[in-house]
């Protein structure tokens, strides 16, 4: 599946291979890539997590909140520093705390994933909103937008983070207990109760993950654009999940690996980078990215339906 | 005791519906007012026909994240058309936007049965390709006011009767309230009455022996996907006609609404439940809600959070309701 997606991706142009180009997509990269890694985590776990970027919303307001009350001109830059470690922790807090919620209510009250986030993104977004009054907020310090927006070698340091991260991810997936009882989750949630998985727990956890990888995401885009406002990221939304199917995640839980999912994220960035190079429209990337989507489900099925019927002549 | 309210679902949002009532009337008397009334029906008219058509698809255990962009597609064509030809005829907007609506529901229709890609997902994608294809057939040009053909404010401001005020203002209650009830009635001797209703609710319950049953399961999902774009399809046109205009770059909280009215009214996503009463109530509960908070004081931002916390309350309540119901049924407590 994933041989498939690299040719893709190889057809892409020869001016995309320039240093300027390759950087700015690993700029904008990063921010996304920690949502679709939320999204991923909630997916594999045979759910979705439609709240993400209200989550992400909220969280980078309140760290542009603290940043901008509590630092001014006259600050310090011992302070500054300071104010910024603070600010970072409570993002985090706060989107962990999202995800706790969503994490209640899908483990503890027994709601469907689908819906629980759908309230949940609106409950979130609504909070950001009458918090900021659909104004944004600017103005922080530049140390902070450093993280955004700084190159280590002519790296990006957001990629850094994120490549850090995912690996991370990938360990946590791959080499321990709580990631083998999410893919056992996911793929049958009754018989991993009969295993002895406390799904509660498990989805709990699922979703507080997410909410840090949303966090970190806040972070990153906001330094970014150095202000925070409510309506961020709207299309990320859908992205995310095109990302995470891309990536061959089975939308009904339990398969995947984060590599097809990182695969997944570089597609969609070379075909906006392309699109946007290439003078094209930017109101076709929907319809695109709607029709790679469905695409992509056809051909998944086609698949299993293939590897289906080999099992069968094994079996015989 | 508790429990026996929360099982008879409408009883249920009847009540918290006086509720709201008392309450917000107790905060500005003008809350109750035949006016007030009138035109809250006239605004969500709207909301109340693309509720119908969800709690259908809810109904059958899908889902459709699409109706939104096909509602907007649909009264933009229709409405280009009609301007670019310099046609007056209300009945050929309707004509356009619902056949179009149908058929961009038959597109969800298409992919969730011959495919079997969940209805989750071909929606979500047929969300972002209408949307998409709308802005580029636009080139992200809206309409207003001054462009569109005249019976659209005539439409929009024809009442069944008209009641004058001392002052000589006049209100009434809108023709919009027909066509709702038209689409409640007809909706609700579908589902009643019909084999079709039944093949609904049976596809809701359980596809596979829907399908042993006899039950064209094509079939009745290509209705119940084209059915919701042709709701699309009027309410798009009603909803031009109030806000005359078509703004093509914006996505409502109307969607959400929707959805949240639904889910409100004892829709589940599992399929099979659900009535028309609860999401009659369910949609009053939202209308209430969304237009009148400013009454009590809370600004026009507080409205997403609203919307999210009824959602999230609706869907606990209905998530309690399930556990209780099946308590009997099963070993295994999940």
């Amino acid at each position: 599946m994933t041989i498939i997606f690299i040719l893709m991706s190889a057809l892409m142009p020869k001016t995309f291979f320039s240093l300027y180009n390759l950087q700015s997509m690993a700029f904008q990269i990063s921010g996304f890539g920690f949502l679709v890694i939320a999204q991923m985590i909630a997916i594999i776990s045979g759910g979705i997590d439609l709240s993400i970027v209200s989550i992400m919303s909220v969280s980078g307001i309140s760290a542009a909140l603290i940043m901008t009350k509590f630092i001014n001109e006259s600050s310090s830059s011992g302070n500054v520093i300071l104010i910024v470690i603070l600010t970072i922790l409570v993002t985090l807090v706060v989107s962990v705390a999202c995800g706790f919620i969503n994490g209640l209510l899908i483990g503890y009250v027994g709601v469907p994933p689908i819906l629980a986030t759908l309230g949940t993104m609106s409950l979130f977004m609504g909070v950001g909103v009458i918090i900021t009054g659909a104004r944004g907020i600017v103005g922080f310090p530049s140390g902070f937008l450093k993280i955004g927006t700084g190159t280590v070698f002519q790296i990006p340091i957001p990629l850094i983070i994120l490549v850090v991260m995912s690996l991370l991810v990938a360990l946590i997936l791959n080499k321990t207990v709580f990631g083998l009882k999410l893919y056992m989750l996911g793929s049958n949630p009754i018989a991993s109760i009969f295993t002895g998985i406390n799904n509660k727990l498990m989805l709990l956890g699922t979703y507080m993950l997410g909410g840090f990888m949303t966090g970190m995401s806040a972070i990153i885009l906001i330094a970014q654009a150095n202000s925070a406002k409510s309506g961020y990221g709207s299309g990320f939304l859908i992205q995310s999940i095109i990302a995470v199917i891309l990536g061959g995640i089975d939308p009904a839980g339990g398969l995947g690996s984060i590599a097809g999912v990182i695969i997944g994220i570089l597609i969609i960035q070379m075909i906006q980078s392309g699109f946007n190079m290439m003078g094209m429209n930017i109101f076709w990337t929907n319809i695109i990215f709607g029709t790679v989507l469905i695409i992509v489900m056809i051909i998944n099925l086609y698949l299993e339906r293939i590897s289906f019927r080999e099992k069968k002549t094994i079996s015989k | 005791m508790l429990k026996k309210v929360l099982n008879k679902n409408e009883l249920f949002l009847f009540l918290i519906i006086i509720l709201l009532i008392i309450i917000l009337t107790s905060f500005n008397r003008s809350f109750l007012t035949l006016e007030n009334w009138f035109d809250m029906i006239k605004n969500n008219s709207g909301m109340m026909i693309l509720a119908i058509g969800f709690l259908v698809i809810l109904l059958s255990g899908g889902i459709d994240l699409s109706f939104t962009s096909i509602g907007i597609f649909c009264a933009f064509i229709a409405t280009d058309v009609l301007v670019s030809k310099n046609i007056n005829n209300m009945f050929l907007a309707f004509a356009i936007s619902c056949g179009l609506g149908i058929l961009m529901g038959a597109v969800n229709a298409f992919f969730i049965s011959y495919y079997k890609i969940p209805p989750l997902i071909t929606t979500l994608a047929t969300y972002a390709v209408y949307n998409g294809g709308l802005l580029v057939i636009s080139n992200n040009r809206s309409f207003y006011a001054a462009e569109l053909p005249l019976w659209y404010k005539k439409f929009g401001a024809m009442n069944i009767f008209t009641i004058t005020k001392p002052e000589g203002d006049k209100y009434g209650l809108s023709i919009y309230f027909l066509i709702v009830i038209s689409v409640i009635l007809f909706t609700w001797f579908i589902l009643k009455y019909t084999m079709l209703g039944k093949g609904i609710y049976a596809i809701g319950g359980n596809i596979e022996s829907a399908k042993r049953s006899g039950f064209n399961i094509v079939k009745i999902q290509f209705f119940i996907y084209c059915y919701m774009g042709f709701l699309a399809g009027i309410a798009a046109i009603m909803e031009t006609s109030i806000l005359q205009a078509v703004v093509v770059s914006g996505v409502s909280v109307v969607d959400l609404s929707v959805i949240a009215a639904v889910i409100l009214g004892g829709g589940r996503l599992s399929g099979g439940y659900g009535k028309i009463l609860g999401t009659v109530f369910g949609v009053i509960i939202l209308m209430i809600l969304n237009n009148n908070l400013i009454l009590i004081g809370l600004s026009s931002f507080w409205n997403e959070f609203v919307i999210g916390f009824v959602i999230i309350i609706g869907v606990i309540i209905t998530s309690i309701q399930t556990k209780q119901k099946s308590r009997g049924i099963s070993i295994i407590k999940i």
